[in-house]
């Protein structure tokens, strides 16, 4: 269920030098009337002097529960925590994290602690990427995949240093590995504010505005990425149970590599839409409202991540709809 | 089993609501410590209060943020806030900065007669009397709690991984590091030294016997663990995390080892935030998410006493008078309420 009063976070992450700080430096001083937290770590480059701005130190804890990827930013808990003990309502907070660092852990926090759960809420995880080396840098580093993988919003900065078809490659580039990510072109990150903080782009109801047939066209053996993407969709309704059974089990034995999994389900004998988001093993489902007048009640779901032909995904899926 | 906070709700105010004061502040109660007849309270909105029967509460504006931590230091408190500011300041609003960290929090602290302790970061800093220079303890992850035990010899520090327990001789710190995978909170030591205790990141808390580093794994809690107290000679570690006031027994060799804990201060749908002991009884106050608190006794065959009726926001601190007269309940919205224990008061 929605609680208005949790506040939403944007996790940034992206490249040294990719543009991060010319964001927060944006976000920090354009006159925009809202209250921002930004969340920045140790090894940043920017001297930012600011009531609202907090050093972290990007302390990434294993949870003692049993989950073998479960690991959390310890000190992520402290701060949101200590935030929320203001008087004063913050608008956003944002959260900055290192170029070399894997966006898993940020996201989890989201899912394994509750007071952060109760009162925050991810709003959306934002890669800015340099247009002039993110192919290099997706070549050479993992990390820069996997934050190209995380995103839901991909700022393609520098996009006046690179000519038309040298975007379009990186472009191609990006989508292979994350079909579903809004990727805006910026120069010096000039994206309006509103496209980037504030999006609830974890709420999922954008994912019904990416185009099938797209996906399913993209879905080829012959790139070099190893992380990928699959999209079903059913407009038969779905069986709650057998769904419940095959994604959590998916989730228990395959979340390692998967590194997103987001859907809306239509479920047989329900009224509201059902939403969910997971990062690696964990995930989160609730009911969202009725379905909009008019439109199909087709349910939707999304994998990123590695090795997917190998989860008999589409079987799985195909599994669950109602007889 | 009994929900004795639904029964107790469908009554109206309570006898201390009545007879007592309620101050909105407007700004979350984070943190409460007595001196003297006086209960000083921080805030989320930088502000320290001093609150005294009969007359309206003194604000020290301390922190431009949010006040983090305090304790008592002598006639003053000691508090550390997300200003980067360690300050010890007087009822009558004399603020002394001791030191200034910049942009890293003071996340914890802690004092023991004249000695003076915060964290922030990694690393703890030590203030001993006549000294402008403190000296500093580091360690691998966050300080994220700090505790002295009765006499002041040794100083617990939780942290990522366990707690290390320092000990100072001729004027030296030395380490022993007591180890427990996982996310360690607030720390205590028990009332006779013998053991200290975490509250976990996970819904545990989580124990060792200090002269043999015994290992004491307290689970099964719907949620984490936000406070204790040590209650009564036995003494029990009374913790909040569950629907009830969870009471673990630590007295002969073992502690609770093997042993189950008492539930006292049932509050039904309602999960226990803040506990409180009161001072000289086998008693403790139990504050719950909606804001109400009970008085209970450790003892399962007793029926709590409704002390504060629902607010609608958690309670985040209770703190009693040194002569045991006056209590102060605070929550999450700031709203206070300092009322005489006793109704003869």
């Amino acid at each position: 269920m929605e609680n208005t009063s949790q506040v939403p976070v944007t996790v940034l992450t992206g490249f040294l030098g990719a543009g991060k700080t010319t964001l927060l430096n944006r976000i920090l001083t354009e006159q925009h009337g809202r209250k921002y937290a930004v969340i920045v770590n140790e090894f940043g480059e920017q001297g930012i002097d600011n009531d609202l701005v907090v050093d972290a130190d990007e302390e990434v804890f294993e949870m003692n529960n049993g989950c073998i990827c479960c690991t959390v930013r310890g000190d992520l808990i402290r701060i949101l925590s200590g935030l929320m003990k203001r008087a004063d309502k913050l608008d956003a907070i944002i959260v900055e994290t290192t170029g070399l660092a894997d966006p898993a852990p940020v996201a989890q926090t989201f899912f394994v602690d509750q007071d952060v759960a109760d009162r925050t809420k991810l709003d959306a995880i934002v890669t800015v990427a340099d247009a002039v080396h993110l192919s290099s840098q997706l070549t050479e580093h993992h990390e820069a995949e996997e934050q190209i993988a995380f995103a839901d919003v991909i700022l393609l900065n520098k996009v006046d240093l690179v000519d038309e078809s040298g975007l379009d490659r990186v472009k191609d580039r990006i989508k292979k590995i994350n079909p579903f990510a809004k990727i805006i072109n910026t120069t010096r990150c000039s994206a309006p504010l509103d496209e980037v903080v504030g999006l609830n782009a974890f709420s999922l109801d954008r994912i019904l505005e990416v185009e099938p047939d797209f996906l399913e066209s993209d879905h080829d053996h012959e790139h070099d990425d190893d992380v990928t993407s699959l999209s079903f969709v059913s407009d038969t309704p779905l069986d709650m149970d057998k769904f419940q059974d095959w994604f959590g089990n998916l989730l228990r034995t395959k979340g390692q590599d998967i590194l997103r999994s987001k859907g809306i389900l239509n479920f047989k004998g329900e009224e509201e839409r059902y939403v969910f988001q997971g990062v690696h093993m964990l995930m989160d489902a609730s009911p969202m409202g009725p379905w909009p007048k008019g439109k199909d009640r087709s349910s939707r779901v999304v994998f990123i991540g590695r090795d997917l032909d190998n989860m008999n995904l589409k079987e799985g899926f195909e599994n669950c709809k109602s007889a | 089993m009994n929900a004795d906070l639904e029964a107790l709700q469908k009554s109206n105010k309570t006898e201390l609501e009545r007879r007592g004061s309620i101050f909105n502040i407007g700004a979350p109660a984070t943190e409460a410590v007595t001196i003297r007849d006086q209960i000083a309270v921080g805030f989320g909105d930088g502000t320290v209060r001093f609150f005294q029967s009969g007359s309206d509460p003194k604000t020290v504006k301390a922190h431009k943020g949010v006040v983090l931590s305090m304790t008592n230091y002598e006639d003053h408190v000691l508090t550390g806030g997300d200003d980067g500011r360690f300050l010890k300041i007087s009822s009558d609003g004399n603020i002394d900065e001791i030191f200034n960290f910049g942009s890293k929090w003071v996340d914890c602290v802690a004092s023991h007669k004249d000695t003076k302790v915060c964290s922030s970061g990694k690393t703890v800093y030590i203030w001993t009397k006549n000294k402008d220079k403190p000296q500093t303890l580091d360690h691998q992850s966050t300080v994220a709690g700090l505790a002295f035990d009765n006499k002041g010899k040794r100083l617990a520090v939780s942290r990522y991984g366990g707690v290390t327990v320092w000990k100072l001789n001729n004027n030296k710190w030395t380490s022993s590091n007591f180890t427990w995978k996982g996310s360690h909170g607030t720390v205590t030591f028990s009332p006779d030294t013998k053991y200290i205790v975490t509250a976990m990141q996970e819904n545990q808390i989580h124990g060792w016997r200090i002269n043999d580093k015994a290992d004491l794994a307290m689970r099964g809690y719907p949620s984490k663990i936000k406070s204790f107290t040590w209650v009564g000679d036995t003494p029990y570690l009374v913790t909040s995390g569950s629907s009830d006031a969870v009471c673990w027994p630590f007295d002969g060799k073992e502690g609770p080892m093997g042993r189950k804990p008492i539930v006292v201060a049932n509050g039904g749908k309602e999960l226990a935030t803040f506990v409180k002991a009161l001072n000289g009884e086998k008693a403790v106050f139990t504050g719950f998410t909606d804001g109400s608190v009970l008085l209970a006794e450790i003892d399962e065959s007793q029926k709590p006493i409704m002390i504060r009726s629902s607010t609608g926001s958690e309670v985040s601190t209770i703190a009693i008078s040194s002569d045991n007269s006056q209590i102060l309940i605070g929550d999450m919205k700031g709203s206070i309420l300092l009322s005489s224990l006793w109704a003869d008061n």
